[in-house]
């Protein structure tokens, strides 16, 4: 960040505020992993500052420390030079500060105005809204971005890029000075995105200061004046954008850094075998466009890919979770086409979903009854009955089968660790004995040790003859697949055979920049 | 830390035995109010309320109320709500005497009639709030307000009596060794229901779209039509209440079943309380009933007005879920 003389044109001033917002030395420790070290960034009023960094980079974790989400462990924070304390999103919202999440936090069932007046505290008096001046304040607000929502549509009635502009009118509805844009592109068109350009250019010609996340790197080159790169929570570097290039910031992004990785190794290589599952241009428009894959029986197929690239949303189309646009799909040569979870169930694939505690777990029931979930249909189910006693049988074997650590069947998961509420998901869509299970991120916040253990059971598994679909982030631990698909923004754009499926090159492969990649086709 | 509500050093000295206290309270301190209500009473008037007859007296009090309540725990089981109760009771009543009456029906076939009513309401109930994605609040209070309609077109607005009670009348007012119908109604039914709830797929499936309805449909469970039945056990349930309450008061008023509706919340939610950490359950629910009957049974041996029933049952519905809830609290705090 040596070139801050690109800002002080001709301004006469003796540099009253030369940047609007800093971090310096900003730690961060989870539990005993560093997701941030020493970071420091620094955004100027009227720039662009672009964070960069693969999954899991830290990237996240400072937004949350910035929007008072998350305190960090050391550092300092200053806004418009003065050293300040960021300990709950109020504080933000006073600084200036203002955030633009992927999932936007607007009330769908409110109009557009209502969304933006929404903690803009200026009501009016004795807390009555003043509606009028609140119109008013929008339009002006509309007006300096160049871009008009009906005020009065329903938020739900609207398109997704037009909701992402009601939640910036509400941040420019609270004078932010500081707007911090996470994905902002993820699902729009082109033309939407060319839109927030131009509209990035009217905030800064304000003043305004943007912090613009995005794995999507042309368009980053594009957008920002500044470029700071993190890696493995540490700070990279910061660039100027027009001193880099695609190559080089992935470069950047990636390191070259190589682990060592410990491919499965196989008598028989499944991916000769029969064919399981076959997808055939699969569509759910805006997240999932023209999906074909093909999965074999015990094979460990993994698919990575950047957040926000439709890989989950993908998963959910297996299941029947989501209706499909278009695109057909066979299982075990049979048309497949799930309305519900249900029928996947029934069929044969089972999802273990990304988020346990929301979607996975019953947090109050006992771990027995957890287990039971999913194969509450099964056998004994003459006239429908269920046998408690069956099913703590069932528990207790799935408990040592597992290696799930708990007192007793009947404690409730709620008081289980992480791991072994993972374990226990997992263990959940087991037994119901599925031929095709599918898993979204099993490993994360799951410790080392239950971590090895839950790849022991995948492995398992395709060693029975189940496949598997493997959704992870963590890069790494795709080595235990025999191929991985790479999907970006929707789609699949690459298969990479087990040997070659490095973290780096498919962190490459991910932002879409790899030479040396394309000639494998998806199949 | 410091945003407990608890002195510190007492906390930390006391911490494992207060945790079991109040653990042991949250389950049990409803029972334990029964259990109090019971000797108190017995010590004050023990020639009239500590008797067998009485015992029976309360049972038989209780088996209206129990029975429409354990179909709401049905519903508040699921995670969903039922305001049509009440009226479904009383719509039931009036069309099971008025097809009697006017019809010329037998009573078999007027008591099915009346059931299949309150089944239908369930299922209508359960459609709206599944299909059309009503929240249940709304779905049942509409859904309810038109059985409310359906009932002054079947009735004309007047109660309907029976010109010749006598086989119907029996149905409540009959007994076998001793004790009343209704009292074996009540049980059968409590040990039919339990059973579903906890024995078969559908009770499993039932608890675990109450808790978590994204991890159920997910874990293959078909979330909807698992509601659906829920409202259609709470509707034949409300039907059956209407139903005896027909036949105990010989006559069937378009709004005769209305004040059902809250004393099945309030029986319900307190029985949440009882011996489970918060969650509904039929048991509980019997026994929430039988505390508010056991109660009003003491007001009146006593010799209260009849004003100390009403702030006996919103005091006691407070007090049940309210200690109940603080009690979980502490021990998860200590």
């Amino acid at each position: 960040m040596t070139e801050a003389t690109a800002f002080d044109d001709l301004a006469v001033a003796p540099v009253p505020e030369p940047t609007c917002l800093e971090m310096t030395g900003v730690s961060k420790q989870f539990g005993g992993h560093q997701a941030l070290e020493d970071v420091s960034i620094s955004l100027s009023p009227g720039r662009v500052l672009a964070l960069c960094g693969a999954n899991g980079a830290g990237k996240s974790t400072l937004v949350r420390i910035l929007a008072g989400a998350e305190s960090a462990d050391a550092g300092t924070i200053r806004v418009h030079g003065s050293e300040v304390a960021i300990s709950a999103p109020q504080d933000a919202t006073r600084l200036g500060l203002s955030f633009i999440h992927q999932e936007l936090n607007l009330v769908p069932k409110f109009t557009a105005l209502q969304n933006m007046a929404m903690g803009a505290d200026r009501g009016g008096r004795a807390g009555v809204l003043d509606l009028r001046a609140l119109r008013r304040k929008a339009q002006q607000v509309q007006d300096r971005i160049g871009y008009r929502v009906p005020l009065d549509a329903r938020v739900e009635d609207l398109a997704v890029s037009d909701r992402w502009m009601v939640s910036l009118g509400r941040s420019l509805m609270r004078d932010a000075t500081i707007v911090a844009m996470d994905e902002p592109t993820a699902s729009f068109t082109k033309e939407e995105a060319e839109r927030l350009y131009g509209i990035i250019d009217e905030l800064t010609a304000d003043g305004v200061g943007i912090l613009y996340i995005s794995h999507r790197l042309e368009e980053v080159l594009q957008v920002a004046d500044d470029v700071t790169v993190l890696r493995n929570g540490r700070l990279v570097g910061s660039f100027g954008a027009s001193e880099l290039d695609v190559a080089s910031l992935t470069h950047h992004i990636v390191g070259r850094d190589v682990e060592g990785v410990t491919h499965r190794v196989t008598a028989v290589d499944p991916t000769q075998g029969p064919e399981l599952l076959t997808v055939e241009g699969l569509t759910r428009e805006p997240r999932v466009r023209d999906v074909s894959l093909t999965l074999h029986r015990g094979e460990i197929l993994g698919v990575a890919g950047l957040v926000g690239a439709g890989r989950t949303e993908l998963a959910r189309l297996l299941i029947g979770a989501d209706p499909v646009g278009s695109g057909s799909m066979t299982l075990d040569g049979k048309p497949y086409h799930p309305r519900s979870p249900y029928d996947a169930i029934k069929a044969g694939v089972a999802l273990v979903p990304e988020e346990r505690r929301s979607q996975g777990l019953i947090l109050r029931n006992s771990v027995s009854a957890n287990l039971g979930m999913a194969s509450l249909r099964d056998p004994a189910g003459k006239v429908g009955t269920y046998s408690p006693r069956r099913a703590v049988r069932i528990a207790r074997e799935a408990v040592s089968r597992f290696g799930i650590k708990t007192s007793s069947v009947h404690e409730a998961v709620g008081e289980l660790s992480g791991g072994n509420q993972q374990k226990i998901v997992v263990g959940k869509y087991v037994l119901a004995g599925p031929q095709l299970l599918i898993l979204d991120e099993p490993t994360v916040g799951v410790d080392v040790g239950a971590r090895s253990e839950i790849y022991d059971i995948i492995r398992g598994l395709a060693a029975g003859g189940t496949s598997i679909l493997m959704i992870s982030s963590d890069f790494e631990e795709l080595a235990i697949c025999d191929r991985v698909l790479v999907m970006r923004e929707g789609t699949v754009t690459a298969s990479v055979p087990a040997s070659r499926a490095t973290k780096d090159h498919l962190t490459a492969l991910c932002f879409g920049t790899d030479s040396a990649s394309h000639e494998q086709d998806p199949s | 830390m410091t945003t407990t509500f608890v002195d510190h050093a007492a906390v930390t000295a006391t911490r494992p035995a207060s945790a079991r206290v109040w653990r042991w309270f949250g389950r049990y301190g409803a029972l334990l109010v029964l259990a109090i209500l019971v000797v108190g009473t017995s010590i004050l008037e023990p020639t009239t309320f500590a008797t067998y007859d009485n015992f029976i007296n309360i049972l038989n009090q209780s088996a209206l109320s129990a029975i429409i309540a354990m179909g709401l725990t049905f519903a508040l089981v699921t995670g969903e709500f039922d305001l049509s109760i009440g009226n479904v009771a009383s719509l039931s009543g009036v069309v099971c005497l008025s097809t009697m009456v006017d019809k010329d029906i037998s009573i078999p076939v007027a008591l099915l009639l009346a059931v299949l009513i309150g089944a239908v309401v369930g299922l209508l109930n359960g459609l709206v709030v599944t299909l059309m994605n009503v929240n249940a609040l709304v779905a049942t209070l509409g859904i309810g307000t038109v059985a409310v309609g359906v009932n002054y077109a079947v009735a004309g607005g007047t109660p309907v009596g029976l010109p010749d009670p006598g086989s119907f009348i029996q149905l409540t007012l009959g007994r076998f060794l001793g004790i009343p119908y209704p009292v074996y109604m009540m049980l059968g039914l409590a040990a039919i229901l339990w059973f579903v709830l906890n024995r078969t797929v559908l009770g499993q499936s039932m608890q675990a779209v109450g808790g978590n309805p994204v991890a159920a449909q997910l874990s293959g469970i078909r979330v909807d039509r698992v509601r659906v039945f829920a409202f259609v056990i709470c509707g034949i349930c409300a039907a059956l209440t209407g139903i005896l309450l027909a036949s105990r008061t010989g006559s069937a008023a378009v709004s005769g079943g209305d004040s059902y509706l809250l004393a099945a919340f309030a029986a319900a939610f307190f029985g949440s309380a009882v011996l489970r950490d918060g969650e509904f359950h039929v048991l509980g629910t019997l026994v929430g009933v039988i505390t508010v009957s056991v109660g009003f049974n003491a007001i009146a041996l006593i010799g209260l007005e009849t004003y100390w029933q009403y702030l006996f049952q919103g005091l006691l519905l407070i007090l049940g879920v309210g200690v109940g809830s603080l009690a979980r609290r502490r021990a998860a705090a200590a």
